[in-house]
């Protein structure tokens, strides 16, 4: 086990900005040009989808106070466009940008010149192509009734396949070869990479290839949910957090030795919570206190990872060094982020809590705090570290990473909060036995809908910047591009 | 920890552990569960849905109801789901075995639909509510469920039929031997 050390790579751009003053062309190194090619195709893909996302989501949240606004035909309505929606960011968006990030940090990691970059661009886009084809049935046809099993059991072999060309093979492969240090942000990536896979077979098969009648399904899917959110997500997330902060603060991890623990625990425990999320639902009260008992057992990973993160940015001005850092303002925001999600997880799995936002908009609020709070502003963060090693270029704009940063950031708080507020309230009022029809607020939609407009102005400018970069011709020397 | 093989074998075990003691286990108490009278010699509950509300439950997933509709009734002692007249008495998983694909939901835009059946009105009037919701409620209308009669007045048209009959066959209101009624 070694402790991530600040090494020879170039480092960070510093403050915000488009280009430093030795305005050079950053050079891409073998390593970084032999995973080019696939990591470059899935943040493209990723970015696009995230688009696609953002765009749907203004409908879905203008619907809710508008339900007229495009309702002409049947195949805009609110349930179909809701669901393609959130298929759209977790399958399109995160876990595309998330699998060429993981590429991209094992090749680095391991200082790996990746040969048979052509298979997990390959996978991509098997994995994109049902995707899009998945959506289209939800569009014009039907959806399974569990979220992100909504789309058509088809889709799930190709997905399988896709994700073990593109994720779970390069992980294995690269963690294989014989090497002196294995870094924390490799087990994550090879967990994250080989947890996904199994469980979503699995599940596939319980729930659509060979289902049984009545509720065993909706726990398969509490389960299926929960690893997928914080093995799948929220550890390849984590494994990027494990790299980038000691790497851009040129210092080590404080209580280092604790990260074996958090490593485990999180896996260990993670994978049980699932029925936390159905406390009061017709599953066996057992089942449900299992899933209680493990959401609290959260608590050790999560002490943990307080520890490593918050301990290590406490340290020499950590805070306003990552606040000066493009990349480390993401991550340090995600991790504000993250904390805050586990912590409602522990919190809220308690059975009288729960009983008060269950149904509500405080779910959702929860876990996009985990899924954009954290998950995405890494994945933003990353790519601002990225992609000028991989392209030969720079940013183009300063001024849309700012943009970028302040409009997502605060459609986010907005969000999380409007969410977090308008469902603890209305499930306070239920509790109260008002009728139901008394206690929707509508000034969540509103909320909602100002959001959403915001996080779109927010990706079109990162949208703006990115694709300016990655069509830019690159160059691999130093007299580069100057225009 | 250097040794890779030890990983992934550990990480194997992290997710075999939940997928016995929750999913195999749920299977062992869940799987044989059947239809039951309420007491000896009764009629069996759930009740067969009819043919039409089979075809029903399919528009009902088409058209994503479940992203603002749950179908289940938490205990009195967890939210107040029975005060709200969603139910006499808490859904329990044999109101299920019936069911291919459980549209539980979980998320509460509108209000709970596992006892519908129990509370509904008359066809015409809950055609009217897929063809015309309440002012200011956040429902929809389902356009396409409907066409126009003769007399130029909107009438269900096959699916908006079906979709009626299944949320007609919406009900928990018999006992059930985990859950009786209280007389
Ligand atoms: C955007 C969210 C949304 C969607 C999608 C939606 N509903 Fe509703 N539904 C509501 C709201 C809000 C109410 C309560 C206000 C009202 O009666 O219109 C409601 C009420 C109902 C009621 C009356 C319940 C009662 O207790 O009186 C029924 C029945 C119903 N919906 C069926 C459906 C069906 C069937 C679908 C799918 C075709 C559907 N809903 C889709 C939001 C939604």
């Amino acid at each position: 086990m070694s402790q991530e050390t600040p090494q020879s790579r170039p480092q960070g751009q510093g403050r915000p900005q488009g280009r430093p003053a030795d305005a050079g062309s950053p050079r891409v190194s073998r390593v970084d040009a032999s995973v080019a090619s696939p990591v470059k195709f899935f943040f493209a893909s990723a970015l696009l989808w995230l688009l696609v996302s953002s765009v749907l989501a203004v409908i879905t949240a203008v619907k809710l106070h508008l339900p007229g606004f495009l309702n002409g035909c049947e195949f805009v309505t609110f349930g179909r466009l809701d669901a393609i929606q959130r298929n759209v960011f977790f399958y399109g968006w995160a876990s595309n940008a998330l699998i060429g990030l993981n590429l991209w940090l094992l090749a680095s990691l391991g200082r790996f010149e990746f040969r048979n970059g052509w298979i997990a661009t390959l996978g991509g886009l098997i994995w994109n192509l049902a995707l899009t084809a998945g959506l289209a049935v939800v569009l014009l046809d039907s959806q399974n009734a569990f979220e992100l099993l909504e789309l058509p059991r088809g889709v799930a072999p190709a997905f399988f396949v896709a994700f073990l060309l593109a994720a779970l093979w390069p992980a294995v492969a690269f963690a294989r070869r014989p090497t002196s240090q294995v870094f924390v942000s490799q087990w994550y990536i090879l967990g994250a990479s080989f947890v996904l896979p199994v469980v979503y077979l699995l599940t596939q098969l319980m729930v659509l290839w060979c289902p049984t009648n009545g509720v065993l399904p909706a726990l398969v899917h509490s389960w299926f949910l929960q690893n997928f959110l914080f093995l799948w997500l929220g550890a390849s997330a984590l494994a990027a957090v494990y790299y980038f902060l000691p790497k851009e603060l040129g210092t080590t991890l404080t209580g280092y030795y604790l990260t074996t623990v958090g490593f485990w625990t999180l896996f260990l425990f993670a994978g049980w919570t699932g029925p936390a999320t159905l406390l009061g639902s017709p599953l066996p009260l057992w089942i449900q206190s299992t899933g209680v008992v493990a959401s609290v057992m959260l608590l050790i990973p999560l002490t943990i990872t307080s520890i490593n993160f918050f301990g290590t940015l406490a340290r020499d001005s950590g805070w306003s060094r990552a606040w000066n850092n493009t990349t480390l303002r993401f991550v340090a925001f995600g991790l504000v982020a993250y904390t805050l999600a586990i912590a409602l997880q522990i919190v809220f799995s308690a059975r009288s809590l729960n009983a008060v936002v269950r149904f509500t908009s405080f779910i959702s609020g929860q876990q996009q705090l985990l899924t954009y709070g954290f998950v995405s502003m890494v994945v933003f963060g990353a790519a601002y570290f990225i992609l000028p090693r991989l392209t030969g270029a720079f940013w183009p704009s300063a001024k849309l990473v700012h943009l970028h940063f302040w409009s997502c950031a605060l459609a986010l708080v907005g969000s999380v909060a409007g969410s977090l507020y308008f469902g603890w309230t209305q499930g306070a009022a239920l509790a109260a036995a008002k009728p139901f029809a008394a206690t929707a607020n509508p000034q969540a939609a509103l909320l909602s809908s100002a959001c959403a407009v915001l996080f779109l102005i927010g990706h079109a400018a990162f949208a703006v910047n990115a694709f300016g970069m990655l069509t830019s011709c690159s160059s691999t020397t130093d007299e580069g591009r100057h225009a | 920890m250097k040794n890779l093989n030890l990983i992934l074998a550990g990480v194997f075990f992290t997710v075999a552990a939940p997928f016995g003691g929750l999913l195999l286990s749920g299977h062992a108490q869940l799987g044989s569960l059947g239809r039951a009278p309420a007491e000896e010699g009764g009629p069996l509950f759930p009740a067969k849905e009819p043919g039409l509300a089979i075809q029903g439950r399919q528009v009902y997933l088409e058209l994503g109801c479940v992203a603002c509709h749950t179908q289940q009734v938490r205990p009195a002692g967890q939210g107040s789901d029975i005060a709200q007249g969603w139910g006499v008495r808490p859904s329990v998983a044999r109101d299920y075995v019936l069911q291919s694909q459980v549209a539980l939901g979980n998320r509460r835009v509108g209000p709970d639909l596992a006892n519908y059946g129990a509370r509904a009105k008359t066809d015409a009037e809950i055609a009217a509510h897929l063809s015309a919701p309440a002012v200011g409620s956040s429902m929809p209308t389902f356009p396409s469920l409907f066409s126009k009669a003769k007399d130029g007045s909107l009438q269900p048209n096959e699916r908006g039929a079906a979709l009626i009959a299944y949320l007609k066959s919406l009900r928990q209101d018999y006992s059930s031997p985990e859950a009786k009624l209280k007389q």
